[in-house]
């Protein structure tokens, strides 16, 4: 098989290092002697998946820390999609060169919704069933994690278990409970499973529905079936299991350094954002626990760069001392420091100063709305002074890039809020000419607006296609000169929009459009919107019934019965506040603000070093 | 201090690019604790140079580097540290001690000898005074200039046959960089015009790079000044 690939396959694909495995780091454990077999199935290219934190965490920790086995695969690209589909070579993994049937289980990360044709296509790929109905005893556990699944309905047909929260806090457990039952039937250990906390068999649930169109009822059909899903959480993330030597592709990964998580969660509580519910609470590294984990994992891989990441990275408590001690220690050697987001404050441009001495390159900030109104709406905590300080400070020093992130289709938007944008831009410019010598180079990124599950929004109508392209060309009818905007698809919002709150009854529209030949759905070349509108109207869907309704507060939405620790009360709270234009504080500088998840947990915040927070 | 090393890339690392090459040797350099030198400027890197770039698809018995250290170190020590952390299929064959003002790698190298690997069924020996005995041996350019006939003959130098049980080979010795450059995939259609098949060759690798001088075939670590 291998040698088949390597003569007479991979020279004929583009880039073939994302086929070939063996990269340094890389752990192949005896087949024979491994207890599990499971294969990470990243629904997108080598070179992303690469890149994505929580592979190489789950990698490293199955493969280093246990008895099981822990494998690797992506999705190929068209071009080898061909060439295996002609040679009937089917998808494999990247230690064993084994095909994916042979694995226990199959597990997928499900980072945005619109991976999920890849998905079925690397099943297929596989010569693996793609209804969870449809496979039996010799098929193996097909699984999901990442945040998509946190409103898993939409894909539930497809998989026999999704795991819910932290992937690391439950893996090792789930692969236990399989080795330990090995001699089950596949029914019976989905049931042994299901008895996992945070652990979800959809299969064992029946969904009613009303006469309009939404649930009625939620039954569990077995007993293991527990009513709620309670997400998995690490409690302390300072002694959780971290890679320290990551895997080091051959190939230029898209985001090609060493990595530091310096904590997971944000709690700024802006409304709009999903990954600021399900990753509660804030949960931090110490100082002196990252700063190992850089030492080792720069002495293992020699990277040349390493970035701090999180949430909001700038958020951390000790992120100055972190920072000014990482460039202390490697800066001599050429290896540079940088920082995954910006708060849009003078002290984040101050930091990133202290990280980037000499070049600078683009600087990002994300004031997310136009005008303070609608900024205090979805609870962005950023004032117009507090930009224009941090713009102040970055074209003082030096930069003369810059990019804002912008959102629109916000509730409650009006035609003022998107003037304010331009107005904004215009400021941003005009602070720039008078420090920069050079021309200042403004650039805007605008996304449209996707309500998501588990967020103060969840209620909310999605704006249209046609609504969000007006209000593009209102932004887009009067250049500003040295400003370019730049927008994502509306099409591509659409369709995430629709599955980020869907049900069940949408299974049968991801088949279809599979089948009409969807895949690599958010790649521009390859992104079908005619297909998946033939789909939509031959699966009779009614997309006005997902995205454009208001929903009310006594509904059961799809994604009620996953429990993120985050009160649904909170969120309707929060949704109301939105209305009233109250802005809600992070509870780590002031008080609690009841979202719940504390106290549902038993866990509390873990700031880990003295806090410095700019004002 | 600058040293240069000769280097093997086995066939599992085929299909890396110069640059992927380049930053895999740059890479191992920091885990080794090589005290390279770096550059001045706004992005400071290693001064790491390689020889003639090693075609995607083919693997390299000894290939080239040069590198600036900030601080002496023994060639024999450089090789060891750095074949410690080489990824398997990489090895430092050799090393040595080159002076500040020798020429680059990519400026002297212009010769390079291509194996091509079969398996029984042919007689190597007729390709081999077939080609030898034509008067021109005109294929499609492959490099910048696409889709212009090319004569080889020039740039020929030499064709070897080793015949084993198993496998037997050509070796082609041709010319590299200017004024004429052989690619190898040109060499692959020059035999699929003598009558080798699509899928006959299984195996090709880079044997060595030379610096020619008139007719003597030097290589890069005898000819440093």
């Amino acid at each position: 098989m291998k040698d088949k690939l390597f003569r007479k396959i991979l020279p004929k694909v583009s880039k073939p290092g994302r086929y070939t495995g063996n990269e340094l780091n890389m752990i192949k454990k005896d087949w024979d002697k491994s207890q599990v077999k499971m294969v990470f199935a990243f629904p997108d290219l080598y070179e992303l998946g690469m890149s994505h934190i929580g592979s190489q965490i789950l990698y490293g920790l199955i493969n280093e820390k246990t008895s099981h086995l822990l494998e690797r695969t992506y999705t190929p690209w068209t071009d080898m999609e061909d060439i295996m589909r002609k040679e009937g070579i089917p998808l494999y993994a990247l230690e064993s060169f084994r095909p994916l049937a042979d694995f226990d289980v199959v597990g997928f990360s499900l980072q945005y919704e619109m991976s999920i044709t890849n998905i079925l296509n690397m099943l297929d790929l596989s010569n693996i069933p793609l209804w969870a109905d449809q496979r039996g005893e010799e098929h193996p556990l097909v699984i999901a994690g990442g945040p998509v699944v946190f409103n898993p309905e939409p894909f539930a047909d497809f998989f026999d278990v999704f795991i819910i929260g932290d992937g690391e806090e439950v893996l090792v457990e789930f692969l236990d409970i399989i080795y330990e039952h090995k001699s089950l039937n596949r029914k019976d250990l989905l049931k042994k499973l299901a008895l996992i906390k945070g652990v979800y068999v959809p299969a064992f649930y029946k969904i009613n529905y009303n006469s309009d169109g939404t649930i009625e009822s939620r039954i569990s059909l077995v007993e293991e079936a527990p009513e709620k899903i309670q997400k998995r959480v690490v409690s302390n993330l300072d002694e959780a299991y971290f890679p320290e030597k990551p895997i080091l592709p051959f190939m230029e990964a898209v985001h090609d350094r060493a990595v530091l998580e310096v904590m997971r969660g944000c709690q700024r509580g802006c409304r709009f954002c999903h990954a600021g519910t399900v990753y509660r609470p804030v949960r931090e590294r110490s100082i002196k626990t990252l700063e190992k984990q850089a030492q080792k994992q720069l002495a293992n891989t020699g990277y040349e760069e390493m970035s701090l990441t999180s949430l909001s990275t700038l958020d951390y408590s000790g992120i100055d001392r972190l920072v000014k001690g990482l460039v202390a220690d490697y800066s001599d050697e050429g290896i540079s420091i940088s920082l995954s987001s910006l708060r849009v404050d003078a002290f984040s441009i101050e930091l990133a100063n202290e990280v980037q001495k000499v070049r600078k390159s683009t600087l990002t900030l994300a004031p997310e709305a136009g005008s303070q109104r609608l900024r205090d709406s979805i609870n962005k905590n950023v004032t117009e002074d507090q930009l224009f300080k941090a713009v102040e400070a970055a074209f003082k020093s030096g930069w003369n890039s810059l990019k804002l992130y912008f959102m629109f289709g916000l509730p409650g938007e009006v035609e003022e809020d998107l003037e304010s944008i331009l107005d904004l831009l215009k400021k941003v410019r005009y602070i720039g000419k008078q420090y920069s010598e050079r021309p200042v180079q403004i650039r805007a990124s605008l996304a449209s607006f996707v309500p998501k599950g588990h967020t103060p929004f969840q209620w909310r109508p999605q704006a249209s296609i046609a609504e969000l392209e007006e209000k593009r060309n209102y932004l887009e009818r009067k250049k500003i000169k040295n400003v370019r905007l730049s927008f994502h698809d509306s099409r591509t919002s659409f369709l995430e929009g629709l599955f980020s709150r869907g049900d069940r009854q949408l299974s049968q529209l991801i088949y279809r459009a599979w089948e009409k030949g969807c895949k690599f759905d958010s790649w521009s070349e390859h992104f079908r919107f005619d297909l998946w509108l033939e789909a939509i109207s031959e699966c009779e869907i009614d997309t006005d019934f997902y995205s454009s309704r208001i929903r009310s507060y006594d509904e059961i939405l799809p994604w009620d019965f996953i429990d993120t620790g985050v009160s649904k009360e909170f969120l309707r709270l929060e949704n109301e506040r939105a209305n009233e234009g109250a802005v809600t504080s992070d509870c780590r500088h002031d008080d609690c603000n009841g979202c719940g998840i504390c106290q549902h947990f038993e866990i509390e915040l873990d700031i880990r070093e003295d806090y410095q927070y700019a004002p | 201090m600058h040293l240069r090393a000769e280097y093997y890339v086995g066939p599992d690392l085929r299909f890396l690019s110069n640059l992927d090459m380049k930053r895999m040797m740059a890479r191992s350099l920091r885990r080794a604790s090589i005290p390279y030198a770096l550059s001045a400027g706004y992005n400071p890197h290693m001064k790491l140079s390689i020889g003639t770039v090693l075609p995607v698809g083919i693997w390299g018995k000894r290939e080239y580097l040069d590198i600036e250290l900030r601080e002496e170190v023994e060639p024999l020590v450089f090789m060891h540290k750095l074949n410690e952390v080489l990824p398997a299929g990489v090895k430092i064959n050799k090393c040595q001690v080159i002076n500040s003002n020798t020429k680059a790698l990519m400026r002297v190298i212009n010769a390079a000898s291509y194996a091509f690997c079969f398996n029984k069924g042919y007689d190597l020996n007729i390709i081999k005074e077939n080609i030898e005995n034509s008067e021109s041996l005109v294929v499609e350019s492959r490099g910048k200039k696409k889709g212009i006939d090319k004569d080889l003959k020039p740039g020929i130098f030499k064709i070897g046959v080793k015949i084993n049980s198993e496998i037997s080979s050509l070796n082609i010795l041709v010319a590299a960089g200017e004024p004429i450059n052989i690619r190898y995939d040109e060499l692959i259609d020059l035999l699929k015009v003598h009558g080798v098949g699509d899928n006959d060759i299984i195996d090709m690798f880079r044997e060595a790079n030379y610096v020619r001088v008139e007719n003597y075939f030097y290589t890069p670590l005898e000819k440093v000044n």
